[in-house]
């Protein structure tokens, strides 16, 4: 088991190597000039000149990638070209945030969707189960920054309520920090629900029709021992696969739901550096998610083998 | 390992993800909770808090022309002059001035001005700032408007004389642009630039800078006018959605916000609110590649003038509140002529197929309009002028792009048409000069005229207010006439405040004038 997740951090190396080309070599397609896009309609030729040259713009490509990959070899990811910001730390900060958001989401995206899930999964055909499917299909089918939108609209207009302003991290008040992340959160985590309990309800079906159930039950043993103890077990393989997918994405940075929050998470980072052409931030965040996907799939592969003993890795 | 070791170790991991999650915390204080206003009859805290829909790109003045960073280090820096409520120039660290001869200005500064790190304020500073501004080295944004400075000589502690190239009538209103800031060189050598950090002698000193989170401004104790600021502090939020701009105004979570026309409406009417307006310095316009095979032709360009209906733009996109504008908008006051008299402004159809069919294009042609997606009321434009050339036989495909894509076309020029928003400036040299001249650094319409190009130059070297008006009224004639772009309507802009917040009133020059504000 360690000389493969050794292995696949050995792979890590050339995941990374590869993710770094296309995201460096494709920013510097898509048009738009950076010192253009910092001073505006009223820079001189002369200014927009000297500001690439202060970005090292005149210089070939393959000599800004080197100068890049350089630094990042030695953990300096570079400063953002618009607010000189060094970009490693800053990548850091918004991750922290962006990853409690992405825990309190999948922590209500669980206790939504599994139990939904089971039990719809046992009362196959039922009301229970229409009504179960009809939710998991809102949740797959409304986007999630639809939902947002009339979430802070009824609440502002029918309650008068609206989250705090401003991000505050947990320590530092951890009240006004949960009810910054709640509806995001929840937002996230409904629109998370509706596939792991559609994924859950199908998975428990599959299981349930499985000899072994039907040798459980015949030996006597409790219902509640069959489904938790047996069936869920066996049918968390496919679950986890789509959670461990839900949680690498939004570790990647939830870019809408952080922006109508007003999160200073990593999508916010992400998008910001795009749109003001910042790519020395950009290359460096996807760089960054880039590495949190593999990992992140990495640990539901080792989890498999927890949850399916027959699952070895050599 | 069994089930119980699995599920121990999972929640371990879930432990050790959350405090690593919230373990960053050094940024993330807030300054303004202890300090929301009450309605009990005591002493409102004097903090106003702002919604802001973009992020500060940098706090340079010298280097960064960004609106959302202009509001923000506009209040921490001063400079030499600044408008007064009706644009005319006062003085700001400059007490007055005099002019000895049209090329030569000598400003008295005010005495015992101090930066915000405490050091005294001296001629030197205001030398060295300009110099900053000039040294090709910075790239400066507003190198252009002061090109026209020869040299800077320093007469006393404060006093200070520019010697300018040639009779200049532009330079006292660039320097009431927020980035002719007068910055201190120690920390400017200290951290490089000013992205990071600003040290300035405005009313508001800065705190501290939160990405994509919040900018945190506290009251100059030290500022040269002691009734100024009354805010004790300023916050400014990013809250790039305008849904949640609205619902943090509507609840009070923040005091006050610039708004969309659409979003004025809904809230006009809500209790505790108050959507302020005012009439922008901005005009929406339709830029013409002057160079074009078809639109070269200056008759192609006056029809399409008289294919527009410049009303219906106002009325549908700007919801009725915008006024048909010129090249100077409305609002820069008599500097502005009135264009709604003007021939190509009537909307004529038959008129404009009479001038197509002159110029050879009586069934029309096919061109593409050239927008940025970024903005709602580019596309809408764009999409009601494809509808009103259309009736002339005029074919015009949209293409919307990204706006880096977009400030792209723009400085390269590769456009035959693009739809878009211009300032006006506080001068008209900027309206017509930077954008029109043929050696204009805004002139990206490939547009050349000599007898323009003269006039305009006369009316930057003109200094008498009358003539200069004379000079500046015909310019705005002949650039109807000639059309290199479409004018069409100038907008207005929305404030939203909440009843606690006293004393505010929104500029054209400045939308966000809060020295005056209380919180009660």
């Amino acid at each position: 088991m360690y000389a493969y997740i050794l292995r696949r951090l050995f792979m890590l190396i050339p995941v990374l190597f590869g993710v770094s080309i296309v995201i460096f070599f494709t920013l510097r397609i898509i048009p738009g000039d950076v010192a253009a896009t910092i001073l505006g309609t009223d820079a001189t030729p002369q200014a927009l000149a000297q500001l690439r040259e202060d970005f090292g713009l005149d210089q070939p490509l393959y000599q800004q990638y080197f100068s890049w990959m350089g630094g990042v070899l030695t953990g300096d990811f570079g400063e953002s070209m618009r607010t000189g910001q060094e970009v490693l730390p800053d990548i850091m900060s918004r991750f922290a945030i962006t990853f409690e958001l992405t825990i309190l989401s999948a922590f209500i995206s669980w206790i939504i969707a599994i139990p939904l899930g089971i039990i719809a999964g046992i009362k196959r055909n039922s009301k229970t189960d229409f009504g179960v499917r009809i939710i998991s299909l809102l949740g797959v089918s409304v986007p999630n920054f639809a939902l947002a939108t009339v979430l802070i609209l009824v609440l502002s207009l029918s309650f008068s309520y609206s989250p705090p302003v401003g991000y505050v991290g947990f320590f530092e008040d951890p009240i006004t920090n949960l009810q910054i992340l709640l509806l995001p959160a929840i937002v996230l985590g409904t629109s998370m629900a509706g596939a792991v309990m559609r994924m859950t309800r199908s998975s428990i079906l599959e299981i349930l029709r499985q000899d072994f159930i039907r040798t459980i039950r015949a030996k006597g043993a409790k219902e509640r021992v069959v489904i938790f103890n047996h069936a869920l077990r066996n049918a968390m393989i496919p679950i986890l696969t789509i959670i461990g997918m839900q949680i690498g994405v939004l570790l990647g940075g939830t870019v809408i739901i952080e922006q109508i929050f007003s999160l200073p998470g990593l999508g916010q980072l992400v998008l910001t550096g795009i749109n003001q052409r910042d790519v020395i931030v950009v290359q460096g965040a996807v760089l960054f998610i880039a590495f949190v996907f593999v990992i992140i799939n990495l640990i539901v592969d080792i989890l498999y083998s927890y949850l399916d003993p027959r699952i070895t890795y050599k | 390992m069994n089930k119980k070791g699995f599920i121990l170790a999972f929640l371990f991991a879930s432990v050790m993800a959350l405090l690593i999650a919230c373990s960053d915390n050094s940024n993330t204080d807030e300054p303004g909770n202890d300090n929301d206003s009450n309605n009990d009859g005591e002493q409102a805290e004097q903090v106003l808090k702002i919604a802001n829909d973009q992020e500060p790109a940098g706090l340079d003045p010298h280097k960064t022309p960004a609106h959302s960073s202009v509001r923000i280090y506009s209040q921490v820096y001063s400079g030499l002059v600044q408008f007064d409520a009706d644009m005319n120039v006062v003085g700001d660290l400059a007490v007055d001035w005099d002019q000895p001869d049209d090329q030569t200005y000598v400003f008295n500064l005010r005495e015992g001005v101090k930066f915000h790190n405490d050091r005294e304020m001296t001629a030197e500073d205001v030398k060295y700032s300009f110099e900053r501004i000039l040294d090709e080295e910075t790239a400066s944004h507003i190198a252009s408007y002061f090109s026209n400075v020869d040299s800077i000589e320093v007469l006393g502690d404060y006093q200070i004389q520019f010697n300018l190239k040639s009779a200049d009538a532009t330079f006292l209103s660039n320097l009431t642009n927020a980035s002719a800031a007068v910055v201190a060189k120690e920390v400017v050598e200290e951290n490089g630039d000013l992205q990071q950090v600003a040290v300035g002698t405005g009313p508001f000193v800065f705190e501290e800078w939160v990405p994509d989170n919040r900018v945190v401004l506290l009251k100059n104790e030290n500022y040269y006018d002691e009734n100024l600021p009354k805010l004790d502090q300023v916050i400014y939020y990013t809250m790039k959605d305008e849904a949640a701009r609205m619902s943090a105004i509507r609840t009070g979570e923040v005091d006050l916000t610039t708004v969309s026309a659409q979003s004025a409406d809904l809230i006009k009417d809500q209790e505790g609110l108050e959507v302020k307006d005012y009439q922008s310095l901005e005009y929406s316009y339709v830029g013409f590649n002057n160079e074009h095979e078809i639109l070269s032709n200056e008759k192609v360009r006056q029809a399409l003038s008289l294919a527009t209906n410049r009303e219906s733009v106002a009325d549908i996109v700007w919801g009725g509140d915008a006024v048909v504008s010129g090249p100077v908008a409305p609002s820069m006051g008599d500097w502005a002529i009135d264009v709604t008299e003007h021939e190509l402004y009537s909307n004529n159809l038959e008129k404009a197929k009479e001038l197509l069919a002159e110029a050879g294009y009586e069934n029309g042609f096919d061109i593409t309009i050239t927008t940025a997606s970024t903005y709602a009321d580019m596309v809408d434009t764009a999409q009601i002028l494809q509808q009103q050339w259309a009736e002339i036989g005029v074919n015009a495909e949209i293409k919307q792009i990204e706006w880096g894509e977009y400030i792209d076309t723009w400085v390269n020029k590769t456009a035959d048409i693009l739809v878009g928003r211009n300032g006006s400036g506080t001068d008209p040299d900027r309206a017509l000069n930077y954008f029109f001249h043929t050696e204009g650094s805004a002139n990206v319409w490939n547009f050349s005229n000599a007898d323009y190009d003269e006039l305009v130059t006369k009316g930057k070297t003109t200094v008498d207010l009358a003539e200069r008006k004379a000079i500046y009224d015909q310019a705005q004639n002949d650039l109807l006439t000639l059309s290199p772009n479409l004018f069409l309507v100038s907008p207005m802009k929305y404030v939203a405040v909440r009843d606690s917040v006293e004393g505010f009133t929104p500029y054209p020059h400045d939308g966000e004038y809060i020295l005056e504000v209380t919180k009660k």
